[in-house]
C-alpha cells in the first residue's frame, strides 16, 4: 500500500526537509502469518500533527481502528527520531567539514560578527547623539515653548533681511540690465556710421560680464548672509534653551506652553482657506468591514503656493509658519508632490520655482535646497547607473516579449519615469518634504495612461514612504500635470482624475496593512486655470469613487 | 515578611523591529507580501498559551508603528547575569534542573530555545528558575523575520555557528551555562569575532569542556566541581549533536543527584492569587501602559522621522538613504502592579472569591453602554471574577453562564463564554482530528480566493498562520457536513470563531458546527433559494410589523431584500461588519436565539431610516453597496427590544432545526407562495391567546356586522372589510370609533391583530394598515373560525350598539 502525499510542498529535499518513509505492518485478522503493509511518506521536519496524519491513514486503507493508538505512538516516534537524526546529520556533516577545514571559516565569523555589530545594540559602535538631533530636540522643545513666539518673531526679521537683500539685488540687476539695454540700443542705432559689428559683439560680451558679475557679488553676498544667520539662529536657540530650562523650572513650573497657543492656531488656519480659490473638502471612509476615515480635499492651486512664503507680515502666513514649525520634529509631517522632468543635477521648472521660493528666507536646519539637489544627484549617480544598465540588459534580452515599448531609456545615468527624488525643507509654508516624481510630460499629456504606468507606481511608492516615514498629509496633483493646456478636454481630466484616485484609493487601502503613519489628509491639487465646470465635474466624481461619511443617525422612538 | 523590591514586578516587556521586506511590488501569489510583524504576531500567538512552572508565561504580544513588535511576559526574581554572588554546587545543579525541566518541555512541543543566556534565565529568592522570552527563535521563524542575529556569541553551538543547528544546539547553550556558573564567566571582554572563532576551533578538542576552562585558566577550578555535574557539563558540550545529551536523560540525570526538594511557597491569596493574564489585563484597564515604560528606558527611542527621510526612491522601490536599521536592545523593561493594586485597594478580601449562588452586587457601570463598561477596570474585575468561576463550573453552569451573558460578557473570556452558548462540550480535539483537513478538494480554489479578502485588517487573520487555520477550519466543516456546500461568505461566518480562539482550532470548529444548524439551518445547501427567500420573507414582515412607513416605501419603490440582504443572514452579519462589532452582535444572537437576526436586520434599516425615506431605488443601492456606520450598541438594544416585544410565533420559518409544529394551536405555517404575497406576518392561536390574556392586543375583526353580532371575540372591534376604502391610506377613512381604537393601540403599543372569515381579506385589510403606517400588524392565522374550534371560550356576544352608527 502507497500513501499519496497531498501537501503541495512535494518531494524537493532541500536544506530545510527532506522525506522520509515510515514503514508499518500488521497481520490481518484471519491470518497471524500474512501481514499488511503500509508505507507512508513523511516529510521531516514534520509539520502539523502526526496524530492527524494517522487519522488521514486510516481513513484511507481502513486500518482496523484498534491500531489507532499504537500508530500514532509509533508514528510519533518515528518523526521524533527521524527529526533528530535529520538535523544530527547535517550538523555532523557541517562539522565535519570544518574539521576537514573544507569551510570557509574566516567568512562565516565575519558574517556574524557584522551581523552582531550592525544589529545588536551590546556589540555596536557606541554613537553619540549627532548635532542634527541635539538642534532638532532643542528646537521641538522650544518650539513648544512659551519661547514659540519670539523664534517666530526672530525667524521673521531673519527672513525680511533675506528678502529685502533679494529686493535689492533685483533692482540692482534691472537697473544695470537697463542701463546695458540703453547703451545697447545707442550702439546698435549708430551701426554702419559709427561703430562696427564687432564693437557690438565686444559691448555684448562686456556686458554679459557685468551681468555676472553682479550676480556673483550679490550672490557670495547672500550666502554669508545665509551662513551668519544660519550660525547667529543655531547659537541663539541653544542659548534661549537653556535660559528657558533654568528659568522656567523656578519661574513657571506648571504652564502649559501649547495652552496658550492652540486658539492661536486654529482661527487664522481657517481663514488662509478663504481666497477665490475653488476648492471642496470630503471626509471618507475606506475599507470593507473596518473603515479608516480619510480627509480629502479638493483644490485648484498651484502646488508651489504650498511651499511659497507670503510676505511674512500678515497674519496668515504666520499662522501657516507657526503650523509647519511646530510639526517640523514631530510625527506628522506634511508633503507635496512635484512633478519633475529634469534631474537633480540639473534642475529645470517647477523644481527651480521651488528652489527660488526656498531661498526666500534662510534654511536654519536642513542643507540648502541647492545643496541637497547636489548631494542627491552625487549620491544617486551609482545605484541608478547600475539599475540602467541592468534595465537595459534585461531589456535587449526580452525585446522579443515587448517589455521594453513602454519605459523609454532616457540614458544610462538619469533617473527614469516613475524614480522619485526628496528634499527636505524648514522654511516653506505649509509642508516639509518634496517628493520630485520624475515623469515624462510629453507622456502624460497626451494619451490614456494605465495603472500601470511608473508615474503611477511612483505615486504608489510615495505613499508608501510617507506612510513608513510619518508624513500624514499629503498633496498630490491630480491630473499628473501642473498645467491646463488645450489636449485638456474635461473629457480628458474626468479619466485622468478617475484613474489617480482610483489608484490612490488602492495604494491608501494597501498602506494601511503596512503599519506605519496614517495618510490622514490626502490634498488633491487641479492646475490653477482650471475652470468652475471642471472642477464641479471631478468635485462630483469624488463621491463616486470614496464612500462619503455620513454621520451616524441615532433616533429615539417614544 | 519584607518583601524585596524585586518582587514588585511582575511582567517586564521587550522590544524589536521585525525585518523590512526589501522594495518588493508583490509575493507569488500576486498579492501584496504579508508584513514581518504579522508573521511574527501570528506564530506567537501559540507562545501565549504556554503555561509551565519553569517558563515566564506570554502575555502580550504588540504590533506597534512601522514594523516594531513589543512582547510582553512574566517575570520573576532576577537574571543569572545579576546574580553577582557565586553559586554553590548544590544551586547549580537546582538550577540546572530546572531550566533543563523547561527546555524538556519546549523540546517537547517542537519548540526550539535558541537563545539560552545568562540574561533570560531568571532565579527568585526562593530558588525558583523560569525562563524568560524562550520563544524569540521560534516566534520569529528561525530568525527569519528579523534582521538582528539571535542569540549571544559565546552560548551559540558550533553548527549553530556554521548556520545549522537543532535542538541540541540548546544542550551545547545549557552546558556552557552550567560551565560558566562553575567556572565564572566565560571570554570575558572578547567581541563576538574572537569567541566565535575559538568555539569553532573547540571541533578539534576530544573535551570541550576541559579545553574551555584550560583556556580560561580554571581548569584547577574545574577539577574541583563535583564528578557527576562535571559529566553533565561534558555530555552538554559534545562537539557532536548526536553524542550530546537530551534533555529527557538530563532530567533524569539531575533529579537523581539529589537536589533539594523547592520550598513549597503558598499560593498567594487575593490579587496576587488571580491569574496572570487578569491581571495584565485590569493593569491595562487601569491605565498602564507599556509604551511609556520603554519609552523612560529608552527601548523605544523617538528620532524625529524627518531627519531619517530617504533621498530618494526608484521606480523599483529601491530606497535611498533614510532610517538605518534599529539596533536590537536586549534589555528589557519592568513593570509593577502598583497602579492596579491602589485601584483595587478598596476591594474587600472576600470579594476575591464570590459564591455562585449568594445574591450578587449590583453595579452602576451596567446602565453604561457596553464599550464603556468593558474598559472599567473595577467592572471588568468583577465579571471576570464572576465568569470564571462559572466557567469552572461549567457545563453544569450553563443557565447561569447563559443568564450572565445576557447582561454582559468580558472580552478576555469570550471565547470560552461563547463555547459555553453553543454547548460545545466534550473532547473536541479528538473530534477535530480525526477531520481530514489536507486532502485536496475542488472547493479549496475557491477557498484560497476568498480567505485574502476575508477580514483582512485583522493582524491575526491577515497572516500566514491565519490564513492556514481558516482554511483548515473550512475544509473540516465542509467534510463533516457533506450535505453542505462552500457558499462564499461561509469563511467570514469562521473568521470570528477563528479570531476568538486563535490558538484553540477545536474550539472554533466546534463552536462553528454548533452555531450553522442553529442559525443558519440549511442555508448552505447546493439549492437553499428557498430558505433564502423565506428567510427573507420573514425579514420583509419584521421590517413591515416594525416599521411600516419605511416598508411601505421600500415596496413602493420596489427595494427589495435580495437586493442587499442576503449576505446579512448568510454570514450573520460577519461579512458586513468589522470584527469588534461583530462580537457584539454576535454576544447578543447567542443568548437570544434565531429569531434576534430577523430583528437586527430591521435595527439597521431603522438606523438608516430617514436617508432611506428620503432615497429612491438608485440611491438606496448605492447606499447599501457599502453599508454605512452603524451604531452597533444601539442596534443590539433596539433588534432585542423587538424580538422581545414580539410574539414568537410571527418570526416562524419552517427551515430550522426545531421540532415540528404538530398542536394547531401552535400552527402558523402557510405555503410558501402565500407567504411572499404577505406583508403582514401570521400570529398563532396560542401566541393570540396570550396576547388577550394580557391586554396587549387589539383585535379587528373584519367581517360583515352580521356575522359580528351573532357571535365575536371579547374585545374585538368591528370593521367590516366590505366597507373599507383600500386606495385611502388614512384611518380618518376607517371610521370614529375604529380610529380612535387604533391610535389607543399604537400608543399603549399594542399588537394589532386582523381576524377574518376568508385569507384574503385579512391580507388585504393588513396590508392597508401598514400603509396608513400602523405597527404592529399581523393577521390572526386560521382566521375566526379556528379560533372558534379551539378557544370558544373567547367568543362573546357583542353588546347590542345604541346611539353609534
Amino acid at each position: 500500500m502507497k500513501f499519496e502525499r497531498s501537501d503541495t510542498m512535494t518531494a524537493e529535499t532541500s536544506d530545510n526537509n527532506i522525506t522520509k518513509t515510515f514503514k508499518y505492518s500488521f497481520p490481518t485478522c484471519t491470518n497471524e502469518e500474512v501481514l499488511f503493509k503500509l508505507e507512508v511518506p513523511v516529510d521531516i521536519p514534520h509539520r502539523g500533527s502526526t496524530r492527524e496524519l494517522v487519522q488521514r491513514v486510516l481513513n484511507m486503507f481502513h486500518i482496523p481502528v484498534y491500531l489507532e493508538e499504537e500508530l500514532n505512538e509509533k508514528l510519533a516516534k518515528f518523526v521524533s527520531e527521524e527529526t533528530k537524526n535529520f538535523h544530527n546529520e547535517r550538523d555532523m556533516k557541517l562539522l565535519n567539514k570544518l574539521k576537514n577545514s573544507e569551510i570557509n571559516v574566516e567568512g562565516i565569523v565575519k558574517g556574524w560578527e557584522k551581523l552582531f555589530k550592525e544589529h545588536v545594540v551590546e556589540f555596536a559602535e557606541q554613537k553619540g547623539t549627532s548635532d542634527e538631533e541635539v538642534f532638532a530636540a532643542a528646537y521641538h522643545k522650544l518650539v513648544h515653548s512659551p519661547a514659540l513666539e519670539t523664534i517666530l518673531q526672530v525667524e521673521n526679521s531673519y527672513a525680511k533681511t533675506v528678502m529685502n537683500t533679494l529686493k535689492n539685488r533685483d533692482e540692482d540687476i534691472k537697473k544695470l540690465t537697463q542701463k546695458q539695454t540703453e547703451e545697447m540700443e545707442e550702439k546698435v542705432r549708430l551701426l554702419n556710421t559709427s561703430t562696427t559689428e564687432q564693437e557690438i559683439n565686444e559691448l555684448a560680451t562686456q556686458q554679459f560680464e557685468q551681468q555676472a558679475l553682479v550676480a556673483g557679488r550679490w550672490g557670495s553676498q547672500l550666502d554669508a548672509l545665509r551662513q551668519t544667520q544660519r550660525a547667529q539662529h543655531r547659537a541663539w536657540l541653544m542659548t534661549t534653551l537653556e535660559e528657558y530650562q533654568s528659568t522656567s523650572a523656578l519661574n513657571t513650573p506648571s504652564n502649559s506652553p501649547l495652552a496658550t497657543f492652540s486658539g492661536a492656531v486654529a482661527t487664522p488656519l481657517a481663514a488662509a482657506a478663504g481666497g477665490e480659490r475653488l476648492e471642496e473638502s470630503f471626509t471618507i471612509h475606506l475599507g470593507s468591514q473596518l473603515k479608516q476615515t480619510h480627509n480629502i480635499r479638493l483644490v485648484a492651486m498651484d502646488l508651489l503656493e504650498l511651499c511659497v512664503l507670503q510676505e511674512a507680515d500678515c497674519g496668515v502666513a504666520a499662522s501657516r509658519r507657526l503650523q509647519t514649525s511646530l510639526s517640523l520634529y514631530g510625527g506628522e509631517l506634511a508633503a507635496a508632490v512635484l512633478l519633475a522632468e529634469a534631474p537633480p543635477a540639473r534642475p529645470a521648472p517647477p523644481t527651480t520655482h521651488l528652489l527660488r521660493a526656498a531661498a526666500l528666507s534662510t534654511e536654519h536646519h536642513f542643507p540648502d535646497a541647492e545643496r541637497q539637489l547636489r548631494d542627491i544627484a552625487d549620491r544617486l549617480h551609482d545605484p541608478v547607473e547600475r539599475r540602467n544598465t541592468q534595465r537595459l540588459k534585461e531589456q535587449s534580452e526580452g525585446t522579443s516579449s515587448g517589455a521594453g515599448n513602454g519605459s523609454r531609456c532616457r540614458s544610462k545615468r538619469s533617473l527614469q519615469t516613475g524614480d522619485i527624488f526628496i528634499t527636505k525643507h524648514s522654511n516653506l509654508a505649509d509642508v516639509h518634504v518634496i517628493f520630485h516624481l520624475i515623469v515624462d510630460d510629453s507622456e502624460l499629456r497626451s494619451g490614456d495612461i494605465t495603472s500601470r504606468h511608473p508615474a503611477i507606481l511612483g505615486l504608489r511608492n510615495i505613499l508608501k514612504a510617507a506612510c513608513s516615514n510619518d508624513i500624514t498629509s499629503i498633496s498630490i496633483p491630480l491630473l499628473l500635470r501642473h498645467e491646463m493646456t488645450e489636449e485638456m478636454t474635461a473629457a480628458w481630466c474626468v479619466r485622468r482624475a478617475e484613474l489617480v484616485l482610483k489608484c490612490v484609493k488602492g495604494f491608501v487601502l494597501e498602506a494601511a496593512g503596512w503599519g506605519g503613519a496614517e495618510l490622514r489628509t490626502l490634498h488633491f491639487a487641479l492646475p490653477p486655470g482650471a475652470a468652475p465646470a471642471l472642477f464641479a465635474a471631478l468635485a462630483h466624481l469624488l463621491p463616486n469613487i470614496f464612500r462619503i461619511s455620513n454621520p451616524v443617525k441615532v433616533k429615539h422612538h417614544a | 515578611m519584607s518583601q524585596e523590591n524585586e518582587d514588585d514586578y511582575k511582567f517586564a516587556s521587550c522590544t524589536y523591529f521585525a525585518r523590512n521586506h526589501p522594495g518588493e511590488m508583490c509575493g507569488s501569489n500576486g498579492l501584496p507580501l504579508t508584513p514581518s510583524s504579522i508573521t511574527i504576531l501570528g506564530r506567537a500567538q501559540r507562545l501565549l498559551t504556554i503555561e509551565h512552572p519553569n517558563l515566564c508565561t506570554y502575555l502580550d504580544v504588540i504590533r506597534g508603528k512601522h514594523e516594531r513588535i513589543i512582547v510582553v511576559a512574566e517575570v520573576i526574581g532576577k537574571s543569572l547575569k545579576e546574580c553577582k554572588s557565586k553559586f554553590s554546587y548544590e544551586e547549580i545543579s537546582n538550577i540546572g534542573k530546572q531550566v533543563a525541566i523547561a527546555l524538556k518541555y519546549l523540546h517537547n512541543q517542537d519548540i526550539i530555545h535558541r537563545t539560552l543566556s545568562d540574561d533570560n534565565i531568571l532565579v527568585d529568592n526562593s530558588g525558583r528558575v523560569k525562563l524568560f522570552n524562550y520563544g524569540l527563535y521560534y516566534m520569529t521563524d528561525a530568525g527569519t523575520e528579523v534582521s538582528f542575529p539571535l542569540g549571544l556569541p559565546r552560548y551559540l553551538s558550533p553548527e549553530t555557528i556554521l548556520n545549522g543547528g537543532g535542538p541540541a544546539a540548546d544542550v551545547w547553550s545549557y552546558g556552557i551555562i552550567l560551565l560558566e556558573m562553575c567556572i565564572g564567566k566565560l571570554w570575558n571582554n572578547l567581541k563576538p569575532g574572537p569567541i566565535l572563532r575559538r568555539i569553532l576551533t573547540l571541533v578539534h578538542a576530544n573535551n570541550p569542556a576541559e579545553r574551555i576552562a584550560r583556556e580560561h585558566d580554571c581548569f584547577e577550578q574545574y577539577k574541583q566541581v563535583p564528578e557527576n555535574l562535571r559529566k553533565i557539563i561534558e555530555k552538554c558540550l559534545k562537539i557532536y549533536p548526536s553524542e550530546r545529551a537530551t534533555f529527557n536523560e538530563l532530567v533524569e540525570e539531575l533529579s537523581q543527584m539529589n537536589s533539594k526538594q523547592l520550598v513549597e511557597v503558598k499560593p498567594a491569596r487575593g490579587l496576587m492569587g488571580c491569574k496572570l493574564q487578569h491581571l495584565y489585563h485590569w493593569w491595562q484597564l487601569a491605565g498602564g501602559d507599556i509604551q511609556a515604560e520603554l519609552k523612560r528606558n529608552c527601548l523605544i527611542k523617538n528620532s524625529p522621522p524627518i531627519l531619517s527621510m530617504p533621498i530618494a526612491i526608484l521606480l523599483d522601490g529601491c530606497t535611498i538613504g533614510g532610517k538605518d536599521g534599529a539596533l536590537f536592545d536586549r534589555r528589557i523593561a519592568k513593570y509593577s502592579l502598583d497602579l492596579l493594586k491602589s485601584r483595587l485597594s478598596h476591594v474587600p478580601p472576600q470579594d476575591y472569591y464570590p459564591l455562585m449562588h449568594e445574591r450578587k452586587k449590583e453595579y452602576d457601570a451596567v446602565a453604561l453602554p457596553k464599550i464603556i463598561r468593558e474598559r472599567d477596570t473595577e467592572y471588568q474585575f468583577y465579571r471576570l471574577l464572576w465568569f470564571q468561576r462559572l466557567l469552572h463550573g461549567y457545563p453544569y453552569t450553563a443557565p447561569y453562564i447563559r443568564a450572565e451573558a445576557e447582561i454582559d460578557i468580558p472580552p478576555l473570556v469570550r471565547g470560552d463564554v461563547w463555547a459555553a452558548l453553543l454547548g460545545v462540550v466534550g473532547d473536541i480535539e479528538e473530534q477535530y482530528e480525526r477531520i481530514d483537513k489536507e486532502t485536496p478538494t475542488p472547493t479549496d480554489r475557491q477557498i484560497d480566493v476568498d480567505i485574502p479578502r476575508c477580514h483582512q485588517y485583522c493582524w491575526l487573520l491577515c497572516g500566514s498562520a491565519g490564513h492556514r487555520t481558516l482554511k483548515r477550519l473550512l475544509k473540516a466543516w465542509l467534510l463533516t457536513n457533506p450535505q453542505y456546500v462552500y457558499w462564499q461568505g461561509l469563511d467570514s461566518l469562521t473568521a470570528p470563531f477563528l479570531y476568538l480562539n486563535f490558538c484553540n482550532e477545536a474550539r472554533a470548529f466546534a463552536c462553528l458546527s454548533a452555531f450553522v444548524p442553529k442559525f443558519l439551518h440549511k442555508f448552505f445547501l447546493k439549492d437553499n433559494s428557498a430558505v433564502i427567500k423565506e428567510y427573507l420573507a420573514k425579514f420583509w414582515q419584521m421590517t413591515a410589523f416594525h416599521e411600516p412607513e419605511l416598508a411601505t416605501h421600500l415596496h413602493e419603490i420596489n427595494f427589495v431584500p435580495e437586493l442587499f440582504a442576503i449576505p446579512w443572514f448568510l454570514t450573520m452579519f460577519s461579512h458586513v461588519f468589522p470584527l469588534h462589532k461583530i462580537v457584539h452582535l454576535w454576544d447578543a444572537l447567542l443568548v437570544e436565539g434565531p429569531a434576534l437576526p430577523l430583528f437586527m436586520g430591521v435595527g439597521i434599516l431603522r438606523q438608516l431610516r430617514d436617508t432611506l425615506l428620503a432615497s429612491g431605488f438608485n440611491e438606496c443601492i448605492l447606499l447599501f453597496s457599502d453599508l454605512p456606520e452603524i451604531d452597533i450598541g444601539e442596534c443590539v438594544k433596539e433588534s432585542i427590544e423587538m424580538c422581545r416585544s414580539s410574539p414568537r410565533s410571527i418570526s416562524y420559518r419552517r427551515f430550522t432545526n426545531e421540532a415540528e409544529v404538530k398542536d394547531p394551536m401552535d400552527i402558523v405555517e402557510i405555503p410558501m407562495e402565500v407567504l411572499f404575497t404577505e406583508i403582514s406576518p401570521r400570529i398563532n392561536l396560542s401566541d393570540f391567546f396570550s396576547l388577550i390574556c394580557q391586554d396587549k392586543c387589539c383585535v379587528i375583526d373584519i367581517r360583515s356586522n352580521l356575522l359580528y353580532e351573532k357571535s365575536c371575540i371579547d374585545g374585538s372591534i368591528n370593521v367590516p372589510y366590505s366597507g373599507v376604502h383600500l386606495g385611502q391610506h388614512e384611518l380618518r377613512a376607517l371610521g370614529l370609533h375604529p380610529q380612535r381604537v387604533l391610535q389607543e393601540a399604537i400608543k399603549m403599543k399594542k399588537v394589532v391583530v386582523v381576524a377574518s372569515a376568508q385569507e384574503e381579506t385579512a391580507q388585504l385589510f393588513s396590508d392597508y394598515l401598514v400603509k396608513c403606517s400602523v405597527p404592529k400588524v399581523c393577521i390572526l392565522h386560521g382566521g375566526i373560525s379556528a379560533l372558534l374550534t379551539h378557544v370558544p371560550s373567547l367568543f362573546t356576544v357583542p353588546p347590542k350598539r345604541n346611539g353609534h352608527k
